[in-house]
């Protein structure tokens, strides 16, 4: 039983990892936590949903489809609720608050278009079954868990490697200075909300698939753990991100088959508050990083 | 400038603000003074549901069901009813402000509703203080009539549904040793484990696993791989059926075969809809069973999906025959205002035949009904014989 | 005035009234520049504490809700010590993790009824009704009932503990404590070279919102006969930041008046009820925009200071409660 509980908890520890990298990019560019990003991976699996049943998309179109939704959603947030506040001085608070207000309306938005009943695609595309020695294991799963691993180590080198990566980074360190050499971080921005959110689509098409119910109310409780990750692994740290999500997903599994189940919600905040007094800038967060304190 | 601009803003939304204040005193003073039921024929009955929000597939349902039995209430001019809609969105403080904005400024004859036990237990109190009858339809957790006399129901309490259909899925499948798993975060579920809890026990059958999720969760597999391989000859699960039917699914998924018994969130044909062929050999009992050969219940089946383009699951069937009670009630008391007249009237409601059975009151105002025990066969409700 | 006795505005006003106390509550911490979303977590102590504490023990209703109002207060020190030491975002998540970690532990335990939520809980009308029943005025006087006279009674209760939380906080904002507090909020690290202990002023701040959401929490258990985890689930922690966000949090009767606003609106727009959260998730968004600093700031209190009256500055208080009953 122990290696099959791990098996779970390393697949629901994958789809922690997924989104929270959405966070991470986020964060490491913008140093802002976007609450909305639940949302957006929420509207990315109803877009692939509708994309697969109603257009008769194949699933890679469907889920290349609610990438593009993805992308257009975070081009929006960015627009209307993260540039205006940049214009002027605000807290480090006025964004937070800003994208949970992007995070509501986004959320009583779904409940309107697509009504509050879970739905779920269509079987043909249902879990296949993989079993190796009496160990079962979804071929959703492994896609999801070879994509995060993939997005990581891909995202790593984009960020230390190519030019867009590095004036990426540049606008993280510090925008003024980044301006000043030659970076258009107005667009560095953009496209790193764009990117993230697109990911962020793709996870929930993703999600969707391993888990077979997507629903409106779906983005805050994946986006909480996805925060939660964000905070384990260090902010803006992606490495962190995709060993955070493994943890937690294990964690939580194991709180299940060896502790009680009922505590389950209470191990992903449990965790980060612990964290927080021993080890603010998390797991992989390096000292220089702007700790908690 | 700026700062001239901005406080010329400040200005603007003061008097924003200010103006709201007068028109709400304004609006709420005409409407206050308005008599009760002015036309003098008319019946207005408040309908308290969750409209909006994440679980507003149940007061939709609600909602369609009553709107269904007022249309033909009205048809047949007996009685002539008027519904007056408001949402609760679930949360208990809006409950109250929807009950009493219904009784104070609507000025209703008598209430339907709230839709979830947690709002009852908020407004039963205050409507009871008012003496104004209110009938929940969808609320089967223990304890709701005690609340008061003015409080009725006609959902069929967990006490009464889930032990029928326990002991029929011990005598059919021999059940030794059972596991458990209930929503803890979901009142109604709650309700149902301890109510299996206790049916178990009573019966001698053995525990030997209680799980719990929460409602939205969506990962089940930590919880079912655990129930694997303890082996149990059934399962017992309370909760809705949107995590029902993923239960369903992911236990056929990693080979638990095994019957499970549902407490009344299995009862909807959204669970066969989305958990599909995982869903056979689910087990519930319920007043409501679509397939009954019975001329009301295709009638009414068939002037649902008429309206509404969708099979009706037992909260608008429960939501249909509440409506025809009352409406039946107040045809009795021939007085569309005297609210005393009607909770005594509707006390002695019996023989009453609608879409969910026989149907009557007991001394505490809870149904007294009859129950058929369903089992899902090839997609499809079917008795359990 | 006749409108005002009807149970509906009257069961309304001790809503507002409740929510300006959860108001008050994150203004203390956020006059500090703590973005605490724990508020939700404090207020479901103090509600549990009190109601428990009356129904278990017997416990008098007027000494239930201060003890409500402790009991978050002491797990505030248990949460604030660590925490105060986090800023800006690390707190407001730690925070909104502790509201979570809370609602979990109330659904697990027994004496907490899990999610089945504690009903019955003995009501401040009812209470107070029987009281002045008891009192001889059985029959009300005027043509008013006596559940209407001690719905009154409520209010007027309620008043009275709003009105002087208001009174402290203008106070406080005179005081060194509240010097110190604005000091930290303009910039820690300069509070701090120039001697002030930020850590002690944060903590104090911490306590004192916690202290006041619990007591509301109390308050709002004792108004409503039930209470279920469900009621401080994460929602309840955004409502409370609205309150704060759309009214302001620069002087206190920001919050307030955006408590206000935001419990009347709803009412007001019922039959919009479908756009209602559509609408708050936009005003979050507009708010931080256009205008950060919420409806009242100090900017604006000036401003009406000077064009309703022509006498030298005084106390703000009159001069704000003739603006907004003209």
């Amino acid at each position: 039983m122990f290696l099959q509980q791990l098996i779970n908890g390393i697949t629901l520890g994958s789809t922690y990892a997924l989104i929270a990298l959405g966070y991470t990019l986020i964060f490491g560019v913008l140093n802002i936590v976007n609450m909305a990003h639940g949302e957006i991976f929420m509207f990315g699996a109803f877009i692939g949903l509708i994309l697969a049943t109603k257009f008769n998309m194949s699933i890679f179109s469907a889920l290349l489809g609610a990438m593009v939704a993805g992308a257009v959603l975070g081009y929006l947030m960015e627009r209307l609720a993260l540039r205006p506040l940049r214009r002027r001085k605000v807290s480090e608070l006025a964004p937070l608050i800003s994208t949970i207000g992007v995070s509501i309306f986004l959320e009583s938005l779904a409940l309107r278009l697509f009504g509050p009943q879970a739905q779920s695609f269509p079987s043909i595309y249902a879990a296949q079954l993989f079993e190796v020695g009496g160990l079962k294991i979804s071929a959703v799963q492994i896609i999801i868990l070879a994509i995060s691993f993939g997005l990581m180590v891909a995202l790593r080198f984009w960020l230390a490697k190519t030019r867009l990566g590095k004036s990426i980074r540049a606008t993280a360190e510090n925008i003024e200075t980044a301006n000043l050499l030659g970076v258009d971080t107005q667009k560095v921005i953009v496209l790193t909300v764009m990117l993230a959110s697109a990911l962020g689509g793709g996870a929930g098409v993703l999600v969707g698939l391993a888990f077979n119910a997507i629903e409106p109310t779906m983005g805050i409780t994946m986006g909480f753990k996805g925060l939660a990750v964000l905070i384990l692994g260090g902010l803006g740290n992606i490495t962190g991100a995709m060993v955070g999500g493994l943890l937690l997903g294990i964690a939580e599994i194991f709180s299940v088959a060896y502790g009680v189940s009922s505590y389950r919600d209470a191990v992903a905040f449990g965790f980060i508050i612990l964290l927080l007094f021993l080890r603010p800038q998390g797991i992989f967060g390096s000292k220089e990083q702007q700790g908690g304190r | 400038m700026v700062t001239r601009s901005i406080k010329k803003k400040g200005i603007v939304s003061l008097f924003l603000m200010v103006l709201t204040v007068m028109v709400l005193g304004c609006s709420s003073e005409k409407s206050g003074n308005k008599g009760a039921a002015s036309d003098g024929s008319t019946a207005k009955i408040g309908v308290v549901s969750y409209l909006t929000g994440a679980g507003a597939a149940y007061g939709e349902s609600i909602r369609q069901g009553l709107e269904l039995a007022s249309d033909e209430v009205n048809a047949k001019g007996k009685v002539k009813l008027e519904l007056i809609f408001e949402d609760s969105k679930g949360e208990k403080n809006e409950a109250i402000n929807a009950v009493n904005k219904l009784i104070h400024k609507d000025n209703v004859l008598s209430l339907i509703g709230p839709t979830l036990s947690g709002e009852m237990f908020a407004v039963g109190p205050i409507v009871n203080q008012e003496g104004v009858p209110i009938m929940g339809t969808s609320l089967t957790v223990e304890g709701i009539t005690e609340i008061g006399d003015y409080v009725f129901r006609n959902s069929l309490p967990d006490s009464a549904a889930i032990p029928q259909s326990v002991k029929k899925a011990k005598e059919k499948f021999n059940l030794k040793k059972v596991a458990i798993m209930y929503s803890d975060n979901n009142d109604l579920a709650v309700s149902g484990f301890k109510i299996f809890e206790k049916t178990l026990k009573e019966i001698g059958v053995e525990v030997i696993a209680v799980e719990t999720f929460a409602d939205k969760n969506t990962d089940f597999s930590a919880q079912l791989t655990k129930i694997a391989t303890l082996n149990p000859d059934a399962i017992m699960v309370a909760g809705l059926y949107q995590e029902a039917a993923l239960i369903l699914k992911k236990a056929r998924e990693i080979g638990i075969t095994v019957p499970v018994v549902g407490n009344n969130g299995f009862n909807s044909p959204q669970l066969i809809k989305s958990a599909g062929n995982a869903a056979d050999g689910a087990i519930v009992a319920s007043p409501w069973f679509p397939g009954k050969d019975d001329a009301k219940v295709k009638s009414f089946i068939a002037a649902y999906k008429a309206k509404y383009k969708k099979e009706p699951d037992q909260f608008a069937a429960q939501a249909y025959d509440a409506l025809q009670i009352m409406a039946i009630a107040i045809e009795k008391t021939g007085s569309v205002t005297d609210r005393q007249k009607l909770r005594d009237t509707l006390a002695t409601v019996k023989d009453y035949s609608g879409v969910t059975g026989k149907f009557a009151f007991d001394e505490k105002r809870n149904p007294s009904m009859d129950v058929t025990v369903l089992v899902v066969k090839d997609g499809q409700f079917t008795e359990l014989k | 005035m006749e409108f005002l006795l009807n149970p509906y505005y009257m069961q309304l006003i001790t809503f507002i009234i409740i929510n300006a106390i959860l108001g008050i509550s994150i203004y203390l911490t956020l006059s500090t520049g703590q973005l605490s979303l724990g508020n939700a977590g404090f207020m479901s102590v103090g509600a549990y504490t009190s109601a428990l504490l009356t129904l278990k023990a017997g416990v008098p209703l007027y000494a239930a809700v201060p003890l409500g109002g402790a009991a978050a207060c002491l797990l505030a020190a248990i949460i604030g010590i660590p925490t105060t030491r986090l800023r800006g975002i690390y707190l407001a998540i730690a925070t909104l993790g502790f509201g979570e970690v809370v609602r979990v532990i109330i659904l697990n335990l027994k004496i907490t009824n899990g999610a089945l939520g504690l009903s019955s809980i003995p009501s401040m009308g009812v209470m107070l009704s029987k009281g002045i029943a008891a009192f001889g005025l059985a029959g009300g006087i005027g043509g008013i009932s006596v559940r209407q006279l001690g719905s009154i009674a409520v209010i007027l209760i309620l008043a009275l503990i709003l009105g002087f939380l208001i009174f402290f906080a203008l106070r406080l904002s005179s005081s060194r404590l509240g010097r110190a507090f604005a000091a930290i909020k303009a910039d820690e690290h300069a509070a701090e070279v120039s001697g002030i202990d930020t850590r002690y002023y944060k903590l104090l701040a911490f306590f004192m919102g916690a202290f006041v959401a619990g007591i509301a929490g109390g308050l709002a258990a004792h108004i409503t006969f039930y209470i279920g985890p469900k009621d401080f689930a994460y929602h309840r922690a955004v409502e409370i930041l609205l309150f704060a966000v759309l009214g302001g949090s620069d002087v206190v009767w920001g919050p307030i008046l955006g408590a206000v606003l935001l419990t009347v609106l709803p009412e007001v727009l019922r039959f919009a009820t479908e756009y209602r959260e559509m609408i708050y998730g936009a005003i979050l968004v507009l708010m931080m925009a256009f205008r950060p600093q919420g409806l009242i700031s100090e900017s604006t209190l000036a401003l009406w200071r000077t064009k309703l009256t022509r006498q030298p500055k005084i106390a703000g208080q009159d001069k704000v409660t003739r603006r907004t009953t003209p």
